[in-house]
């Protein structure tokens, strides 16, 4: 027997079940991703509202922000929160980076002058339970709020109800602690910057 | 694969629930079992998906167990299982997303579940459609029974809740341990320890 005949006669079941799998695969993901997208809008929307709680309305501020991540360019969307007067109340934006188990996504907010950060809700994040997944408590997330749109460090020893450029890992998952600020680092100023250029802020 | 006599559906069915209890009797499963079982919904949720992922993996690899290659059944269980796990978890995320992400990876964790790579090689590789369906039904039900008698027990001690409704008289001090791992261990080894003692008895 040949080698394709006898490759073909050991191997046939799998591929075609690869084959029906991968088509099978493809139906659910096209026909769940509009309510998977939806979920997801609506969750932005909530993380949105409660990091900007002044804001009664969010509208589109700038598309197709750029920030580069190593060697790609990930494209961001900027909301901008308005108050009932019709003031800004601030800005969120989603944003990304790579996690100790698998992506972080993010929504982060500013205040209106791009100055502070209003802090940060976990959209995405398959950190370790009870480890890395305490990105999501107060005791690490909330030394973000106020915190200035600079370079921030990590620092394994501190006080986290002092707020400034220094933040407190988390005991037990510095790798997850570092990835939040590395994702803040990626996004804040770059996204800063981009508005200043589109003239969407000074 | 070499067929065996047809098993009658009754035992089969039963088997999951008691005497050959994935968790309780053959300790398997043991990954989700401590894990999400701090509270009953996401205990219950996950065994829906186990029994989702046992149906449908038994029923694919009982159609095909006359065509499988010995060496190759192992991998042929993986694809299978690891597409239906995949498509559970696009159900989730798309009708019951908070659920979805407080199991977090567990559900992508189905995949290396030994529970349903062991019914497929015991039972669904050797049997026809109908015993394959009822041994899925069985142990994905025996399994989220243990699993929702262990959330059940966590949450109420560790809460005074259960499905978030008060149900402990209202001077109960709720033990924060219960809901940490330290309380699914204690509560599964002395779940354990009950299952062997009446175990015993018995025979």
């Amino acid at each position: 027997m040949s080698k394709v005949k006898f490759f073909m006669a050991q191997s046939w079941l799998l591929i075609v079940a690869a084959l029906l799998f991968g088509v099978l695969l493809a139906g659910a993901q096209t026909g769940l991703d509009p309510f998977i997208k939806a979920n997801e809008q609506k969750k932005l929307s909530d993380s949105m509202a409660l990091l900007i709680t002044d804001a009664k309305t969010f509208e589109l501020a700038a598309q197709d922000v750029e920030v580069p991540m190593g060697k790609k360019t990930v494209l961001s969307k900027v909301y901008k929160g308005v108050t009932e007067s019709g003031d800004i109340a601030g800005f969120a934006f989603v944003a990304e980076g790579a996690g100790f188990a698998d992506k972080i996504k993010l929504v982060i907010a500013t205040d209106p002058t791009f100055t502070n950060y209003m802090g940060y809700k976990v959209m995405f994040s398959n950190e370790t339970p009870g480890f890395g997944d305490k990105i999501k408590n107060d005791y690490y997330s909330q030394q973000y709020i106020g915190a200035p749109i600079q370079r921030l460090e990590l620092t394994k020893a501190g006080d986290n109800l002092v707020i400034d450029e220094r933040i407190v890992a988390i005991s037990g998952a510095t790798v997850s602690s570092d990835a939040v600020i590395k994702i803040f680092n990626t996004f804040g100023r770059k996204v800063k910057s981009q508005l200043q250029t589109k003239g969407v802020i000074q | 694969m070499s067929q065996t006599a047809t098993p009658a559906l009754g035992p089969t069915f039963t088997a999951g629930l008691w005497k050959e209890n994935p968790v309780l009797r053959l300790l398997l499963g043991m990954c989700p079992t401590l894990a999400v079982t701090a509270a009953l919904k996401p205990a219950i949720t996950m065994g829906g998906c186990v029994i989702f992922v046992l149906i449908c993996s038994n029923i694919v690899v009982s159609l095909m167990r006359n065509l499988l290659k010995p060496h190759l059944r192992i991998l042929m269980f993986t694809l299978t299982i690891a597409t239906f796990v995949t498509i559970a978890d696009l159900i989730l995320k798309a009708f019951v997303p908070d659920m979805s992400a407080a199991l977090g990876p567990y559900v992508p964790l189905i995949i290396v579940n030994c529970i349903i790579i062991c019914r497929a090689e015991a039972c669904a590789s050797k049997n026809g459609l109908v015993v394959s369906v009822v041994d899925a039904i069985g142990m994905g039900l025996g399994f989220t029974l243990t699993l929702s008698v262990l959330a059940s027990i966590r949450e109420i001690l560790s809460t005074g809740k259960l499905l978030e409704v008060s149900v402990m008289p209202s001077g109960f001090v709720p033990w924060a341990a219960m809901g940490m791992p330290v309380g699914a261990f204690i509560t599964l080894g002395l779940i354990l320890g009950l299952v062997n003692i009446i175990t015993k008895k018995a025979s």
